[in-house]
């Protein structure tokens, strides 16, 4: 088996005269947790529908576990779990008997864990689905998704409408999975939601794949907001010169600058003279994403504006 | 991992098993209230209907109301039964796959490992499963009249005159799940089915009034009544028509759904 699950490549769709996909390209590993970042109508429930063969490209290429969605078909979804972005439930049925008919659906694979996975997120089985509110809807894709074990989950917005406790508990459902081995993608609006479970995350942008890069080195792309305060004016040319040391700015005794790479030449400088007081804080990852949203051409061109707005 | 059993055909059931319980007792309780009315008025019916210029009589089916076959065609097989049933099959035909689709509760199962055809023909055999009880509680209702009150129909051509029924109201809700799984609007679905049944109630009336033949042709309620199952038993060439609406219908529609884009 190829240790690719999922490739896009130049993924083309749409809808009538709307184009949602661009030349879309995807690569995600086995066993990786993939976040998939973009702004609304970005294209991203376009691709997740794309690989489910809910919707045929138009031109381009996707595959699944090497095989088209068309040509997978049915037994290909099965070796997936999917959370839709807008989850529907309706019907006078309740919660377990709607569960058990996914379940039914799949063959009986993950019947006996929709009990246990009910009591985990309190949910009340007996409640007809039409009754739920949006967090217990939530609960209940949840729960469908992830009962089965797939070896590969798509989950489009997981943790929205859902409160912070739940939230940390569909994370914590996307480490178990991972640690047995599946294989993660999910979109979001914003990094923060998945960052913390991401091994790698694509930044889409109406219907292109922006960048694609680690969560660490994100983070060391982003750098960090320096700020150190002298006993007398520090030489602003000098700190400039260092590399890795960018945007600086002197504000009487304090100095203040982007860093990115290691802080050891820096500090060094800096111990030349007399240091007062110092901080260091990792840039939020958040504003490098919504320059990314705001201009063209990745992150890259994104990095270097971001301060000087 | 193939889907257990028919796991589709189930769950539409689960979800209607309700509204089918209420359409059957009303359905039952109309039939009884209109075939108890015969013994009272069934003599003066003809009476009263006498006065009536015939062109409006036989448009209304009431030129042989005064026999016992006659009021109960023009009542519950000419009326209220097909009409209730269309209502409720051309509903619920438009609702189980174009309708789900559209407010999305349908997501879930088309994502789930079932093919689409494999979707779409158990949840066509689940409609044809509801009308198949409504007209079986509609027929049972008809023969518990019989006796009752004093109608003599025979059971056979009343069970012949149910099946033509029966056929035709499946024919329209085929129609309308079909065009509705085709194109991915229920409203496209229903208003196709509501549409030619309405044309086909209207030619068999305007034939009946006005004896055009060409008219009476072309609509599948004169395929129903046309050859009197009620008087003569089973018209096969009628019920082999009506078959035909489904026939063709079911597996266009399933070819199409196979082929397009869902959930847009
Ligand atoms: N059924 C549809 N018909 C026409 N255009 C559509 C349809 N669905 C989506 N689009 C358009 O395609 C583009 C991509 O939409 P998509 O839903 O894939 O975005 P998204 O990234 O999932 O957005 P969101 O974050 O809001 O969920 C948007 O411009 C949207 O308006
Ligand atoms: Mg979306």
């Amino acid at each position: 088996m190829s240790d690719t699950v999922i490739v896009a490549r130049g993924l083309v769709k749409d809808y009538g005269r709307t184009r949602a996909l661009d030349g879309l390209d995807l690569e995600v590993r086995a066993g990786e947790v993939y976040g998939f970042i973009g702004p609304n109508g970005a294209g991203k429930s376009t691709t997740i529908r794309v690989l489910l063969d809910l919707l045929r490209p138009t031109a381009g290429e996707a595959r699944v576990f090497g095989l088209t969605p068309a040509a997978g078909g049915p037994a290909l979804r099965a070796r997936i779990g999917y959370l839709p972005g807008e989850l529907a439930l309706g019907g006078r049925i309740s919660a377990g008997e709607h569960l058990h008919h996914l379940a039914a659906l799949r063959g009986g694979r993950g019947r006996d864990a929709i009990d246990a996975l009910a009591e985990r997120f309190r949910l009340d089985l007996a409640r007809p689905v039409r009754t739920l509110s949006k967090g217990n809807k939530q609960k209940v894709g949840v729960i469908q998704a992830f009962m089965h074990e797939p070896e590969l989950l798509i989950l489009d917005e997981p943790t929205s409408g859902l409160d912070p406790l739940l939230q940390y508990e569909v994370l914590a459902l996307v480490r178990e999975a991972s640690a047995r081995g599946a294989t993660v993608f999910m979109s979001s609006h914003v990094l923060r939601e998945v960052e913390t479970v991401a091994d790698r995350v694509a930044v889409i942008r109406e219907g292109k794949t922006v960048d694609v890069d680690s969560v660490a080195g994100l983070r060391r792309r982003a750098g960090q907001r320096v700020s150190l305060r002298f006993a007398e004016a520090p030489d602003a040319a000098a700190a400039a010169a260092i590399e890795g040391v960018e945007q600086v700015r002197v504000d009487d005794h304090t100095l203040t600058c982007l860093l990115r790479g290691e802080p050891n030449e820096l500090l060094q400088w800096a111990a030349r003279g007399r240091v007062l007081a110092w901080s260091a804080r990792d840039r939020d990852l958040e504003d490098l994403f919504l320059d990314v949203y705001r201009n063209h051409g990745g992150l890259a061109a994104a990095e270097g504006d971001h301060d000087a707005r | 991992m193939r889907a257990e059993g028919i796991a589709s055909f189930v769950r539409v059931w689960a979800d209607h098993r309700r509204g089918v319980t209420g359409w059957g007792a009303a359905l039952a309780g109309i039939t009884f209230m209109y075939l108890a009315f015969w013994p009272m008025m069934g003599a003066d019916m003809q009476a009263m209907v006498e006065g009536m210029p015939e062109a409006l009589m036989r448009a209304l089916g009431y030129d042989r109301i005064g026999t016992a076959a006659g009021y109960l065609e023009a009542v519950v097989y000419g009326l209220l039964g097909p009409v209730l049933l269309l209502v409720y099959g051309i509903g619920l035909g438009g609702r189980v796959i174009a309708g789900q689709e559209e407010d999305g509760t349908l997501e879930l199962d088309l994502a789930a490992p079932v093919g689409r055809s494999r979707l779409y023909w158990e949840r066509l055999a689940a409609v044809w499963a509801l009308i198949t009880t409504l007209v079986a509680i509609t027929t049972l209702a008809v023969l518990a009249s019989g006796p009752l009150f004093d109608l003599g129909v025979s059971v056979v051509n009343v069970l012949a005159t149910s099946l033509a029924m029966w056929l035709l109201v499946g024919g329209f809700s085929t129609i309308a799940l079909a065009v509705g799984a085709a194109t991915g609007r229920r409203g496209a679905g229903v208003a196709a089915a509501a549409g030619l049944a309405t044309l086909a109630f209207v030619f068999r009336s305007v034939a009946d009034a006005a004896g055009v033949d060409v008219l009476a042709a072309l609509s599948p309620f004169a395929w129903m009544l046309g050859g009197e199952p009620l008087v003569h038993g089973l018209d096969a060439l009628g019920a082999a028509k009506l078959a035909l609406l489904s026939v063709v219908a079911a597996p266009l529609g399933a070819w199409r759904f196979a082929r397009r884009d869902l959930m847009v």
